[in-house]
């Protein structure tokens, strides 16, 4: 059986919590690998949540915001979109592979987009295999 | 510190989460987990006994964090605030956790959707306990209403508000109200006249005291929030107004498809293809004739134009069935010796007298034709001179199997119904989201369809969907009623999830001010530190994640709040591995 990771996604309350909630009520099935914190917008995800998730083991990070234009903050997600870049870059130096940050837009009324989004970013996860840091922490303890 | 005694609720939500994730287990677990004094599972959490378990438990076992594990926090989260409040707890010390929406309607093993289950209340249990009572702040409402659009919606939600006394601004891009009824002859299933309707509604619009009326107007954006917004009204003529209202209604309808680009059709090529509004005309002018002026013998109306075919739109118009029984019989009133062909993909005669007009039409000598709208369009060609008509279109006839001619002198494109191509303008000036066609989204499809997710904007008429006239009024009527509420009671809450500014953080880098989308955040240069104006401020916390030193705190969405939420969910996740 193939590794199931852990995967800690951050979701902005007026587009991709939305269309999240929408998988749901439309019974769209995805992958159990995914734990949502619900935020108001894309650009409250600070660098430091990203890093939290990958120390306590998280073998992914998904981000989703409003696509480019339809923030209910106007560019919220436009800042996320900055710190996304420099994120990746950053684990990246710290040994982690980029692909294990993600971030996608997704709109209040793409929940199929979101189950697809989600099992996609689930099976390149557990490809990647356990997280580099739960490896170490595993070995250490 | 004061001590955390938090009290978990387990909801079944009957057997909508019961069924796919172990509620009673849940509980059980959830009960071991740091400060949780009290930890149940119940069948439905969110009615009169399941809340009143909640109060009972707060006053009976000094709760004071509350976390419910349910539907979405954006159906019920409202609900659970006010319960705490009954049971003399501040609203903010209470946390959702989505185990439906986001678990049990999503997966399909028990197992992994229960271990989803236990994370995301871990997560909320970790998190509520690091939540701040927060004072809740209450605005006046401004009785005015802004309604944008013209047209039947416009129009019905102005008088109901009007007529109760309360001021109005209605604005119309174009010099006329009415909007599309405005251009009907007849309307679908009982034959009233829409001139009828529609006339004596504009007349007392016009005349209405507690009506001011901008037609040839625009806007640009509205500012403020919930009971406070304002606006300039941009008129043609270059005049502008300014405006200050409480609640917005957005009624700016939809526009027809233009079926040029489909190549079967030939139009705009073939003089007599025409579309339903350009039909609908001659039947306002009462004469059904060819470009050249004869009488047409025969007549076909095709269905699902640029409608329910992913080349176009996939969605149904919704009216354009009804209005193509509507012609049918009109025509054989006009021309009752004239062939009619009306050519059908599927006949959606839903709603209240619909189907029994088309059982009427149906005993009218009009012949129906079936055809693929997806993957088979009929294809409509010039005659030859010995045809003894002007166009022949070819159909492969779905209930024959046999590929036919039909023969005709007009061809009635029943066009779909689309989004107004400026309608991401308004969405953007108002802050409310659309749908991937461009509709405007409600807050809830089935709970709240008529308002949206931001407060004191509400949504009428076809800016939402395709709708026929009924549906737009009662949406029009439903918006007005929900805007008189809240101006009868003359004030309401709002949200206080704003950022502040710890000054003995701030290291005065101004970071937040370049962030800030509504320029809430100013510099205090005396004591180099920034400042937050709380009414600006929509608490998107943009500025707490640029915040170098961690001075400004997001209400409700603090760090320690969120970093608390990723330890609850890693927590589980590493308990799961050490049982594996």
């Amino acid at each position: 059986m193939s590794y199931k990771p852990t995967i800690v996604a951050f979701l902005c309350n007026w587009c991709s919590y939305t269309g999240a909630d929408l998988a749901g009520t439309s019974r769209i099935k995805y992958a159990p690998n995914i734990r949502v914190i619900r935020i108001m917008c894309s650009g409250r995800v600070d660098p430091t949540f990203v890093l939290k998730s990958l120390r306590e083991g998280a073998d992914g990070v998904l981000i989703c915001g409003c696509h480019p234009g339809d923030c209910h903050y106007h560019e919220g997600n436009y800042k996320c979109l900055r710190r996304y870049h420099l994120l990746q870059k950053y684990i990246q130096q710290m040994g982690i592979p980029k692909d294990r940050l993600r971030l996608e837009w997704i709109s209040a009324s793409e929940g199929k987009q979101f189950a697809q989004l989600v099992d996609e970013f689930t099976e390149s996860v557990a490809k990647l295999g356990k997280s580099e840091i739960r490896q170490v922490m595993e070995t250490l303890t | 510190m004061e001590e955390k005694r938090i009290g978990v609720y387990i909801c079944w939500c009957g057997t909508n989460i019961s069924l796919m994730v172990d509620v009673e287990t849940v509980a059980k677990e959830m009960a071991k987990l740091p400060n949780v004094v009290i930890s149940k599972d119940y069948k439905y959490v969110c009615s009169d006994p399941g809340q009143d378990i909640i109060i009972k438990d707060i006053k009976e076992h000094n709760l004071n964090r509350i976390v419910v594990a349910s539907c979405s926090p954006r159906m019920h989260e409202l609900t659970f605030r006010k319960t705490l409040v009954k049971a003399g707890l501040n609203p903010y010390y209470f946390e959702m956790a989505n185990i439906r929406e986001q678990d049990s309607w999503v997966h399909t093993d028990r197992v992994e959707a229960t271990k989803k289950a236990k994370a995301l209340i871990a997560a909320a249990i970790n998190r509520v306990s690091f939540h701040e009572a927060l004072d809740s702040r209450s605005v006046e409402i401004n009785p005015a209403t802004f309604i944008i659009g013209g047209g039947i919606s416009g129009l019905s939600a102005a008088l109901e508000i009007a007529d109760s006394g309360k001021k109005v601004f209605l604005i119309e891009r174009s010099g006329r109200m009415g909007g599309h009824v405005a251009d009907f002859d007849l309307t679908f299933p009982y034959m009233y006249s829409a001139q009828q309707m529609i006339t004596p509604l504009i007349q007392r619009v016009k005349s209405h005291q507690n009506i001011e009326l901008f037609l040839n107007s625009e806007i640009k954006e509205i500012f403020g929030y919930i009971g406070n917004f304002e606006s300039t009204i941009h008129s043609k003529d270059g005049k502008e107004t300014a405006v200050k209202f409480g609640n917005v209604i957005i009624a700016t309808g939809l526009k027809t498809f233009d079926p040029s680009n489909i190549e079967n059709y030939g139009y705009g090529k073939l003089p007599d293809v025409i579309t339903s509004f350009e039909f609908e005309k001659m039947l306002l002018n009462g004469i059904i004739k060819t470009k050249d002026g004869k009488e047409p013998k025969n007549i076909a109306i095709i269905h699902c134009v640029g409608s329910r075919n992913k080349n176009y739109h996939e969605y149904c118009s919704r009216t354009c069935c009804m209005t193509a029984l509507k012609y049918a019989n009109q025509i054989r009133c006009e021309l009752p010796k004239a062939n009619i062909f009306d050519i059908y993909a599927d006949m959606r005669s839903f709603g209240k007298g619909c189907e029994e007009f088309y059982t009427l039409s149906s005993r009218r000598n009009i012949k129906f034709l079936m055809f693929d709208q997806e993957n088979d369009l009929p294809k409509i060609v010039s005659a030859n001179s010995g045809d003894n008509c002007d166009m022949l279109i070819e159909i492969n006839e779905k209930l024959t199997g046999k590929t036919i001619e039909v023969p005709a002198d007009m061809v009635i494109l029943m066009v779909g119904m689309e989004a107004r191509e400026n309608a991401k303008e308004i969405a953007h000036a108002v802050g409310i989201s659309m749908c991937g066609n461009s509709f405007y989204i409600e807050r809830h499809p089935k709970l709240d369809p008529v308002a949206t997710t931001t407060n004191g904007v509400y949504i009428a008429g076809g800016c939402q969907a395709p709708k026929e006239i009924p549906d737009s009024v009662a949406q029009a009527k439903a918006a007005a009623a929900r805007i008189l509420a809240t101006i009868a009671k003359g004030s309401v809450e709002v949200e206080v999830t704003t950022a502040c500014v710890n000054e003995d953080f701030c290291c005065g880098c101004q970071t937040c001010i370049k962030v800030c989308p509504y320029t809430a955040i100013s510099f205090d240069a005396e004591k180099k530190v920034s400042v937050v104006n709380e009414v600006l401020c929509k608490g998107c916390g943009t500025c707490g994640s640029g915040c170098p030193t961690g001075a400004i705190k997001c209400k409700h969405f603090t760090d320690m709040q969120i970093l608390s939420q990723i330890e609850g969910i890693m927590k589980i996740s590493h308990l799961e591995l050490q049982e594996a």
